[in-house]
């Protein structure tokens, strides 16, 4: 379970400006459920996917996944936490374009030094999973969006992680790719993941599949 | 069980550094030349320092030279008895020796006038003298010569005689009876060896003259109360004690330090430069990079390794190719260039060779000034950015 307590957080533009990005944010998110987050540009939905995969702390307030305060984990503990717990897609996908497909994929693998057999096994499972396995040798700067998102996919789950977090996902795609996206999602859900989606693309509001929409405006959840 | 080193980290960072192939070509290719540079003017100056200490460790306790209006002049012969008779002094020989200019190799031939009896030249000479029958030499007016001086006689033609020009435009034949090899090359390479007579004949020195004198005293503690002697019975003289030249071999070679220092700050200072520009900040695609890495997972010291893999991997190599090729440089080719500053007036002595000297110190304080001060440079803005939130970093 995911849960985020009284949460202000603000960010220092300079010494005498500060831009509040969330205000005393409260939500709880179930284990296995879906939820998108809905609103503008700045409204505040990145913030929150930013301190559930503990890659930014709140000002002031609490994150606790699983009973765990992770707003108050060290750096190091962070990242580890990302690396068992979080499968992060990022809206510009956040690929290392010069390295293969392959490569980017079992990044997440690389500080815990498996065995090979083992790396293996997961690329393959997940290649397969996101139809991204005939282009495993391939350079990422050559793909397509479409393509490199099933990329960006497949490395967020390589790690077979509880929670599943999207930031604008389909912003870079055009409405069929969006659509396949959907189809990946509803795969992703059926294997009882934790999934949010931050987006404002209105092929996501009112899907069957989805738990729950939430509004965000100007760093308030709006109920 | 998990290896110590991970593979895959060591892979990346191989990765990493073949996807910026011009980047890591310069940054190798200046490294190389940096320590290329440095680790040839280290190997140089040590097998010179070699060469001048071991030459110093031969030479005369006492030499007395004639001066006249400033310069040097032959002196009487007669002169040796005299200093004989000084308390102190166990022997007092007159050389007869100088320079003969080869015109056609435009080289100097250091040409030393020796007699079986003496026993006041370098080591190396009177090895000569008890390995060579000298009284046949001179009967055969002959002349045994260093290795650099056959090898320029052998390309003028002179394979087994040379033809002196006497000052009178006259020719000497002289004889080569053999080639000697000496403790230092420095020393001797440029050396003929032949009978006083046949230099006197060489060089137009009457037989009542010599070129200097040299002195041994029995006690080395005495050389400065001997020298104030000698000056006291001859005004007329310069006495140059084994310490006056040993001061003044050093002062040479002080000189040619000199330059090695401003090559050795010209290297340091293009090397931090290069430090400098790497330290001050990473490039926009390298802190991303960073940035998506600690996202999905990597520690911080996850990241400080695969930094230290890529700049060890990278400064090793090119540490390893400059050691490698001033070795090449040094020792094989005998430092072309770079010798002639050191050593000093080339065109006027012929070539010796470095002595090959392997001085493991060097190698580590090159080692030392380079590798880790760029690793350093490398890892600590790396760490700066993998410091900060992951979320900044991306954004």
């Amino acid at each position: 379970m995911i849960e985020l307590k009284n949460i202000l957080k603000t960010y220092e533009l300079n010494k005498n400006d500060k831009v509040v990005a969330l205000d005393n944010v409260n939500l709880t998110i179930n284990e296995g459920e879906l939820v998108v987050l809905k609103g503008a540009s700045g409204s505040g939905k990145s913030t929150i996917l930013s301190l559930i995969a503990a890659l930014s702390k709140p000002t002031s307030g609490e994150v606790i996944v699983d009973e765990k305060k992770i707003s108050k984990l060290p750096d190091n503990f962070a990242s580890v936490y990302r690396r068992d717990n979080i499968g992060f897609i990022f809206q510009k996908y956040n690929l290392i374009p010069t390295l293969s497909v392959k490569e980017n994929i079992i990044l997440p693998l690389v500080p815990l030094n498996p065995p090979a057999n083992e790396i293996l096994e997961k690329l393959d499972k997940v290649a397969q999973m996101f139809n991204i396995s005939h282009k495993k040798d391939a350079l990422v700067r050559n793909l397509s969006g479409g393509e490199q998102q099933r990329v960006a996919i497949a490395r967020a789950n390589v790690n077979d992680p509880k929670i599943l977090i999207a930031d604008e996902p389909t912003a870079n795609l055009d409405e069929k790719l969006s659509l396949n996206f959907i189809e990946i999602l509803r795969e992703l859900k059926a294997l009882n993941k934790t999934i949010v989606i931050a987006t404002h693309d209105p092929l996501f509001f009112d899907l069957d599949f989805v738990d729950r929409e939430i509004q965000v405006h100007n760093g308030k959840i709006v109920l | 069980m998990k290896n110590k080193i991970n593979i895959y980290l060591v892979e990346y960072a191989i990765n990493a550094i073949l996807r910026q192939k011009s980047k890591s070509f310069f940054i190798v290719f200046v490294f190389t030349l940096l320590t290329f540079l440095l680790t040839s003017v280290f190997f140089i100056t040590n097998s010179i320092r070699y060469e001048l200490d071991s030459t110093v460790d031969t030479l005369p306790q006492i030499i007395v030279q004639k001066i006249k209006a400033g310069r040097h002049y032959d002196i009487d012969v007669d002169a040796v008895d005299n200093i004989l008779e000084i308390a102190g002094v166990s022997d007092a020989v007159a050389r007869v020796w100088g320079y003969y200019y080869f015109e056609n190799a435009g080289v100097n031939f250091s040409v030393v006038g020796i007699e079986q009896y003496e026993n006041q030249y370098k080591n190396s000479f009177e090895k000569i003298a008890s390995k060579f029958d000298l009284s046949e030499i001179d009967a055969k007016v002959s002349m045994v010569v260093g290795q650099g001086v056959k090898a320029t006689m052998h390309d003028s033609y002179y394979k087994e005689y040379f033809n002196f020009i006497k000052p009178d435009g006259t020719l000497k034949r002289v004889n080569i009876a053999g080639v000697f090899e000496a403790d230092t090359q420095l020393e001797s390479n440029d050396v003929i060896v032949m009978s006083k007579d046949t230099i006197r004949e060489i060089f137009e020195i009457d037989e009542s003259k010599a070129t200097d004198i040299v002195v041994k005293v029995a006690n080395p503690e005495e050389i400065p109360m001997i020298v104030s002697k000698i000056k006291l019975i001859y005004p007329d003289t310069r006495i140059i004690s084994s310490e006056d030249l040993k001061v003044s071999y050093q002062n040479i070679f002080d000189y040619k330090s000199g330059i090695f220092l401003a090559l050795f700050i010209i290297s340091l200072f293009t090397f931090f430069i290069i430090i400098y520009d790497k330290s001050s900040g990473l490039s926009s695609e390298e802190k991303r990079e960073i940035g998506i890495l600690k996202a999905i997972g990597w520690r911080v010291d996850d990241v400080l390794k695969e930094k230290f893999y890529e700049s060890f991997i990278i400064s090793f190599f090119a540490y390893t190719l400059g050691v490698g090729l001033s070795f090449a440089y040094v020792y094989i080719f005998q430092a072309p260039i770079l010798q002639n500053i050191f050593v000093g007036y080339s065109q006027l002595k012929t070539s010796f060779e470095l002595p090959f000297i392997f001085d493991l110190q060097t190698l580590f304080l090159v080692f030392f000034l380079s590798v880790p001060i760029y690793i350093a440079a490398t890892i600590i803005p790396s760490w700066k950015v993998a410091t900060l939130e992951a979320d900044e970093v991306i954004r």
